[in-house]
């Protein structure tokens, strides 16, 4: 795509001024920033309306019109008892499926970028299909197959509820850490493991030692997106939960029609700010570890 | 890559295994758990239903997908047109939010990256609840849009189509500055300067060396936004009508509302087919072939 | 590739999914699993009971309670659980609240409900007498009411600038309108209108109904279909009226007193929300005593001041007097202890054919671009 540079545009004067590369010069550049400014501004607007609705006292049973401000939320943030557990469950499905798809995803990263054998492109094609597929093709299709009688090969089946969600969960999640560490593993160097080998290490203790620290970032990186996918996820769960296994998004979707108390509100934002402190402190690791080793 | 196999000269044997000994569970997951499914959605889409409740039977029923053709024509068409706006308009917003970060960033580059982040870390749904607040009648927006005239006094965002196509552009919005992010960060520098000294015009050094590297970011991000907002149905529940429901609502109603599997498959199958091939006419034409 | 590699691929691949699906049901078991504790497993429609009301049964009966607000829409609920129920399996409920058309069907079409236990229902002599022999349960062997409702028409008085009286007024209403999703409430309204015999509903008595419907969507006199969510947008302004059902208004009316709920002079519906215990419930007996529980006059009043419906039992009128305060004022509110003359206005939906049933749903989820 470098050839956009072709030899007619080579003919264009030089630019004297050598400091904005924006479209349409300083009041274009102002335009840009503004644009941006605007963008992100946009993004926080339901952000807004969420936080301060969760210090509203609101009158009936839907928090959707202001009446006056109040801590009484924040004050008793677990009244909702039902909200809690199902947060609790999410919690539990997101844990559990981070670490399976994890691991499954991470050993197909290695497995395709390590080594070549024959049928990678296919692999790859297989790989990445399940991410261009719509989510309720996904979440229909789960379904058709938990509700028919047996399970093909296996002679069970499944009646909708916690299994079935971290099955559901997995699945769309493995695709993301695979591409994800994938993407990460791309620059490693493989001769630092030869380099171990030479100087006597088994292939185990390379592993542990050299292989496992250099790709971790890249671990951790997918394994915090999948947390944060399936603590999330609306579509695909609420077609394969069961009667007795709302998660968080299920619930308030159930809520929305019926009442929706403060605490939805104050619940979220707790887990906006974890978030915030998680991605902070990652942040300033990253940060600083660059800062030590120089790059 | 290749090099591996070889390098390892007493663990050829082992290279010949490994990789499939990693590949198998992750594999086997996606079998079970994502190709089965599809191919149960398959047969289900060819199946009738002998009486009202009971168990579809396989029985090459094409008939299912006559009808979700022909009931379903708007709520398809409803759907690519919703989620092509959609995507649209987060190319808009992301693209220069994007550009700010990458080249103006500096070191707050990573904070101005998590404050794109962020706003998702709060659930879908209460996310487009918090539009729905927004866009009320009673609302800032409504009231600010009928002073400058731009909504006769009568007239409402909320239960229109740019409702809908609002919340779906909020909702998939990071997808899309994500990737034209990392593909304007991976610009050489050198080659802006390169740009700089040959163009006098710096629009010009925009669309002929920016834009054009910025294209597979551009690619996945329009992707990212487009198959989710087309499969979306919970924009469209809380913030449409009647007359604004996607293939999502429809899927969502003829699966878990009217048990009519048979057809609810054949729906599921049609569109995700259209998106297939969206998806290949897209790559071809942006020329990139590697999806990820 | 030679045989061995793709047996041994196979078998190490089998060994680690084998390992993550027994991960996954292990957790489920002492985790998320309902009933393992072998409490009474109650599900039911959110905010549909009284907060103390669990503690309050426990204390008095020694039975252990887990009750889950998990249901949110009648087809949902039977999409769910229609497989487990099929193969005679347990649904992880003793106990749930249905529409009176789900009721039949599960009690009728499917034998899916579980009799009550005569032997444990002492305050079944306190249910109305106008609700003991419903069409889907003749002899109330399988089901009781939990709360009984009125279907009409709310409307903000503040943005129609007028009262609606019927439903052709209803149509004229320049503003945002919305029917409800469940297609008995929104069809059988609409057929009173239309001078159909709701009582005894057929496809072709529903014909002009659905004829009248699919013009006032297709200009736009109708805007959306809603559930419970009517209630949210009706206080919030974003919605001129609604098809609505009484309970939520009467809950509302008293801190926004421009939604007003009115039945159309064509008359409104009726309808009772049933318990039932599933086939397959563990603890039927317990589930009989719950049910019967709500039957004590003192109990029904606390929950109809909470819940704000029509108590199916007798006597609840004096309780809530006695009950004072706010409780008291309710026995004035027509919404929630009728009067006889708005009882003569009102007409329970009947019982659909199968063939009929199906017909009409499928056109009414077209009608609401589904």
């Amino acid at each position: 795509m470098t050839g956009a540079m072709s030899t007619r545009s080579r003919r264009r004067d030089r630019s004297r001024d050598g400091t904005v590369m924006s479209p349409g010069g300083r009041a274009g550049r102002r335009v840009v920033n503004l644009a941006a400014a605007a963008g992100l501004l946009y993004l926080f607007l339901p952000i807004f309306v969420i936080v301060a609705f969760s210090f509203n006292a609101p009158v009936g049973r839907f928090n959707a019109v202001w009446n006056r401000f109040t801590f009484d939320n924040w004050l008793n943030p677990f009244a909702d008892e039902a909200l809690v557990d199902a947060l609790l469950l999410s919690l539990r499905v997101a844990a559990i499926s981070t670490i399976v798809a994890t691991v499954l995803g991470t050993f197909l990263a290695i497995a395709l970028v390590r080594y070549r054998f024959r049928g990678g492109e296919g692999i790859n094609f297989l790989l990445v299909l399940p991410l261009t597929a719509p989510e309720i093709v996904l979440g229909a299709s789960l379904l058709t197959l938990f509700l028919s009688p047996t399970l093909w090969l296996f002679n069970i089946s499944f009646a909708l509820g916690f299994t079935t969600i971290v099955i559901a969960h997995i699945m769309f999640l493995v695709s993301y850490v695979a591409l994800t560490v994938r993407a990460r593993l791309r620059g490693f160097d493989w001769t630092l493991e030869d380099a171990a080998m030479d100087l006597g290490a088994t292939p185990t203790r390379t592993f542990w030692k050299v292989t496992l620290p250099l790709i971790t970032p890249g671990i951790i990186a997918a394994a915090l997106l999948s947390f944060a996918l399936s603590i999330d996820d609306f579509i695909i769960t609420y077609f394969v939960s069961g009667p007795s296994t709302t998660t968080f998004p299920v619930r308030i979707f159930g809520q929305s029609r019926t009442a929706t108390p403060p605490q939805i509100n104050v619940l979220s934002t707790m887990i906006l700010i974890v978030s915030v402190a998680i991605l902070a402190v990652g942040t300033l690791a990253g940060e600083r570890r660059r800062r030590r080793t120089g790059l | 890559m290749s090099a591996s196999v070889e390098r390892d000269a007493q663990g050829r044997r082992r290279a010949r295994w490994t990789p499939w000994l990693l590949l198998a569970p992750g594999f086997l997951w996606l079998f079970w758990f994502f190709y089965l499914p599809l191919s149960a959605l398959l047969r289900m889409s060819l199946s009738t239903k002998p009486s009202r409740f009971a168990v579809p039977e396989f029985s090459w029923a094409w008939s299912n997908y006559e009808q979700a053709f022909s009931d379903y024509g708007s709520q398809f068409t409803r759907s690519f047109t919703y989620a092509l706006a959609a995507t649209s308009i987060a190319l808009l917003i992301a693209y220069p939010v994007a550009y700010v970060i990458a080249f103006r960033g500096g070191r707050y580059r990573n904070v101005l990256l998590g404050l794109v982040v962020v706003p998702f870390f709060t659930n879908f749904l209460i996310r487009t609840l918090a539009w729905k607040t927004i866009l009320g009648d009673q609302g800032a927006v409504v009231s600010l849009l009928r002073t400058v005239g731009l909504l006769d006094a009568n007239e409402a965002l909320l239960r229109t189509p740019i409702a809908v196509i609002g919340g779906l552009t909020y909702n998939f919005l990071p997808f899309m500055v994500l990737p034209i992010y990392v593909s304007l960060e991976k610009i050489d520098p050198k080659l802006l300067d390169a740009a700089r000294d040959l163009y006098s015009n710096t629009w010009r050094g925009f669309r002929k060396v920016v834009l054009p590297l910025s294209l597979p970011g551009v690619f996945a991000g329009s992707l990212l936004v487009f198959i989710p907002a087309a499969g979306d149905f919970v924009n469209a529940y809380y913030l449409g009508n009647a007359k604004t429901t996607m293939i999502g609502n429809v899927v969502q109603d003829q699966f878990l509302v009217q048990n009519n599997y048979p057809v609810a498959a054949a729906l599921s199958f049609v569109f995700i087919a259209i998106v297939m091939v969206i998806v290949a006419v897209y790559s071809r034409l942006l020329g990139t072939e590697d999806l990820t | 590739m030679t045989q061995g590699v793709s047996r041994r691929r196979f078998l190490a691949g089998a060994a680690v999914l084998g390992a993550g699906v027994g991960a996954s049901a292990l957790l489920a078991g002492c985790g998320g699993g309902a009933g393992s504790d072998g409490s009474l497993q109650v599900s039911n429609w959110t905010s549909y009971i009284d907060p103390g009301a669990v503690r309050r049964f426990e204390r008095d009966t020694g039975i252990r309670v887990t009750y889950t607000e998990d249901i949110n829409d009648n087809n949902e609920w039977f999409a769910k659980n229609r497989a487990v129920l099929a193969r005679q399996g347990w649904i992880g409920r003793d106990s749930v609240v249905l529409d009176d058309w789900i009721a039949n069907r599960l009690i009728n079409r499917l034998d899916w409900a579980e009799p009550m236990r005569a032997d444990r229902l002492s305050n079944r002599g306190n249910l109305l007498p106008e609700l003991a022999n419903p069409p889907h349960d003749p002899e109330r062997r399988f089901s009781l009411p939990w709360q009984v409702g009125l279907t009409g028409i709310a409307y903000n008085r503040s943005i129609t600038g007028r009262e609606i009286r019927t439903f052709d007024e209803f149509l004229a209403i320049d503003g945002t309108t919305a029917v409800l999703t469940e297609m008995r409430d929104t069809v059988g309204l609409v057929m009173r209108a239309t001078g159909a015999d709701v009582t005894r509903p057929s496809a072709a008595a529903a014909e002009p109904a659905f004829t009248e419907l699919e013009r006032a969507v297709a200009d736009g006199r109708i805007d959306a279909f809603t559930g419970n969510d009517y209630v949210n947008d009706l206080a919030t302004g974003n919605l001129a009226a609604a098809f609505a059902w009484s309970g939520d208004v009467a809950q509302i009316t008293r801190d926004n007193p421009d939604v007003r709920f009115v039945l159309p002079e064509s008359g409104g519906l009726i309808w009772s929300d049933n318990h039932i215990i599933p086939k397959g419930a563990r603890r039927p007996a317990a589930a009989t005593e719950w049910i019967d529980w709500f039957y004590d006059p003192t109990n029904a009043a606390r929950l109809t001041a909470y819940v704000q419906y029509i108590s199916p039992v007798q006597g609840v009128a004096e309780e809530l007097t006695r009950l004072g305060g706010a409780a008291a004022r309710l026995v004035d509110d027509p919404l929630v202890v009728p009067t006889p003359d708005l009882l003569a206005e009102v007409a329970a939906f009947g019982i659909l054919s199968e063939e009929d049933a199906d017909t009409l749903d499928a056109r009414f989820a077209a009608l609401a671009g589904a």
